[in-house]
């Protein structure tokens, strides 16, 4: 039955007196209520960490060495104002997509890219600009450049993006960011694995299937999570590579 | 009642009541969005995009949240009735924000590829064999799905196209919409947050929809027993002592109904507890005006007759009383809505029985 005592609302009539001030608190709740919650969770957000186009560097144009690791890098021989000769930059087309369709005919001669930059600690890469603007042949005689292997390792840590990670979004990384991790990598943007633990100085190193080929489709389902693998590591200039086995991929605990 | 389909039929409740959810809602975007990147102290921002699409998920959970409790909190407490009346309105604004949330997603995310974002959204992530890595996106697309289904189809317009019991099971939807928005977070953001305040809150207003939920039903179950299987063909409601002027009792009938039992101007009268508009429980309502008057919308019906007055044409079954005694009993086979059922006075003594 229902309470004689307690007021009755009917939507189209005046609210009963009784109820009015019940009513009134609901809203006076209600509505700070809600500005707390979007304080609360506006400000739990975790930090993206450093990542971040650096478009206050402006445009940087570089001139070195196009190698395919199959992922085109740049070994750069002659620098900018923010990049470094000796600096291995991996190189990254606009949006999710590659550049290996420009680096393929140059690979390993000398070449000049220009674009912007993104970093996150040492890992370096170049968002190229479109057509020869972005990597054309340069004129001279490519130094020969060294590939220093380090044998076979055993990782902990995460396969991302690299240029998501390197700062194209914030955050470039995580379960959340999986699917555009994946998006990225079938579009043939260079694979980052980051390391729990630092490999010869590295957080960060740009990973290959087996024998310097493409990231094989199984490496697909471990993207953005804890995982253990073992590879050979390289290192090309400042840039270390790691030539994953794909069999040893295993959740991490 | 409606005499017409349009698009809204408002009135001043109706109006403050949306300016209230518009206050809180906006003030909770407002904050988030433009005041807390203020107080994170991080060496350089989450991407707007980004801090956007987290803003719009944030409120539409919480306001879902919000919209699932009334419910139950009505059920315990009449006061929070007038929360319920234009629950539509809340929901179908709950739909904008969660749309606001999942086109961030898409243009950002999903965007940028040699691919339509659309179907990059179904086929960049396909490890479903797996818990963690799972594409949580799909849990958001269902319950956006349904979502937009449920405010589409909120109109009283859809409530008639559809019949109500359609309309009503299509709005249990909700349900399953809100533990897949429950397995999209947890499966989601949540495996990343290294700031538990998230968490929490999500636990808590995950765990305040379920409790309400349990206790809301367990108490509605101790107010009205079900009916012993070998139940007699006449349902025993109540001794005639416990019935008030004016007011119903409720039982659960055999078959799963339930009957409203009134006692108006000294005769009693029994007909079902469900409004015809969205099955709102008429035995918790008053007659006013002569008419039984639904707690949830303000629907009236003649508690002799189970009909809406004129120029309305909604109606409800009604059922066939007795007094055996004291005791106040029903007939658990409804008649079809709309049945005049003769009331049944309670002055005289010894088994009365109301007529068809």
């Amino acid at each position: 039955m229902s309470d004689p005592d307690k007021p009755f609302f009917v939507g189209y009539l005046p609210v009963p007196r009784a109820l009015r001030a019940f009513l009134l608190v609901v809203c006076v709740i209600f509505v700070p209520g809600l500005a707390g919650l979007g304080l609360a969770l506006g400000t739990a957000q975790d930090d993206p960490g450093e990542g971040a186009f650096r478009f206050d560097y402006g445009r940087q144009t570089v001139t070195g060495v196009v190698e395919l690791t199959p992922y085109p890098v740049l070994r750069v021989t002659q620098g900018s104002e923010h990049v470094a000769v000796g600096q291995t930059l991996m190189l990254a087309g606009q949006g999710k997509t590659s550049v290996d369709a420009r680096a393929a005919p140059l690979e390993g001669q000398l070449a000049t890219a220009s674009g912007v930059i993104l970093d996150r600690g040492d890992l370096e890469m170049m968002q190229l600009r479109g057509g020869q603007n972005g990597l054309s042949a340069a004129e001279g005689a490519a130094p020969e450049m060294t590939t220093e292997p380090l044998g076979r390792w055993r990782l902990a840590g995460e396969i991302c993006d690299g240029k998501c990670l390197a700062g194209a979004m914030r955050p470039g990384r995580g379960i959340a960011h999986k699917a555009c991790a994946n998006l990225c990598l079938l579009g043939d943007i260079p694979p980052v694995f980051v390391t729990t633990q630092p490999v010869e100085g590295h957080a960060f190193l740009l990973i290959t299937g087996p024998g310097g080929t493409k990231l094989p489709a199984e490496a697909y389902h471990w993207v953005a999570q804890f995982v253990t693998v073992e590879g050979e590591v390289a290192r090309r200039g400042d840039l270390l590579v790691l030539a994953i086995d794909p069999a040893t991929l295993e959740r991490a605990d | 009642m409606s005499v017409k389909y349009i698009p809204v039929q408002w009135n001043s409740n109706k109006y403050l009541y949306d300016l209230v959810m518009l206050c809180g809602v906006a003030l909770f975007l407002y904050v988030f969005l433009y005041a807390a990147p203020g107080l994170l102290s991080h060496e350089r921002p989450i991407n707007p995009q980004v801090h956007n699409a987290r803003a719009f998920g944030a409120c539409a959970f919480v306001m879902l949240t919000v919209i699932l409790c009334i419910g139950p909190l009505a059920r315990l407490d009449t006061r929070f009735l007038p929360l319920l009346y234009n629950r539509r309105h809340f929901g179908v604004m709950t739909v904008f924000v969660a749309l606001t949330h999942a086109s961030y997603i898409v243009d950002w995310y999903f965007a940028f590829s040699m691919s339509d974002k659309y179907e990059a959204l179904l086929f960049a992530n396909t490890s479903y064999g797996q818990l963690q890595g799972f594409p949580f996106e799909a849990f958001g697309i269902f319950a956006l799905i349904v979502l937009i289904i449920l405010a589409a189809t909120s109109h009283d317009f859809w409530m008639k196209f559809l019949t109500p019991p359609v309309w009503k099971r299509i709005h249990y939807l909700i349900y399953p919409a809100y533990l897949s928005v429950v397995a999209h977070v947890s499966f989601g953001v949540l495996q990343d947050q290294q700031n538990h305040v998230f968490t929490a809150i999500f636990l808590a207003g995950a765990t305040a929809v379920g409790g309400l939920h349990l206790v809301a039903a367990l108490a509605e179950r101790r107010r009205a027993p079900a009916p012993a299987a070998d139940t007699a063909e006449w349902i025993d409601i109540c001794d005639l002592s416990q019935m008030r002027e004016g007011f119903a009792k409720i039982r659960l009938l055999p078959e799963g109904d339930r009957v409203a039992v009134f006692l108006h101007e000294g005769r009693l009268s029994a007909i079902s507890n469900a409004c015809a508009h969205q099955n709102g429980p008429l035995g918790e309502g008053r007659i006013i005006d002569c008419l039984v008057t639904c707690p949830w919308h303000g629907f009236q019906y003649d508690v002799r007759t189970g009909r809406s007055p004129a120029p309305f044409t909604e109606k409800v079954p009604t059922y066939a009383l007795r007094l055996s005694g004291s005791t106040v009993q029903v007939d658990p086979r409804a008649n079809p809505p709309g049945t005049p059922v003769e009331p049944v006075p309670v002055s005289g003594s010894g088994t009365a029985e109301a007529g068809v």
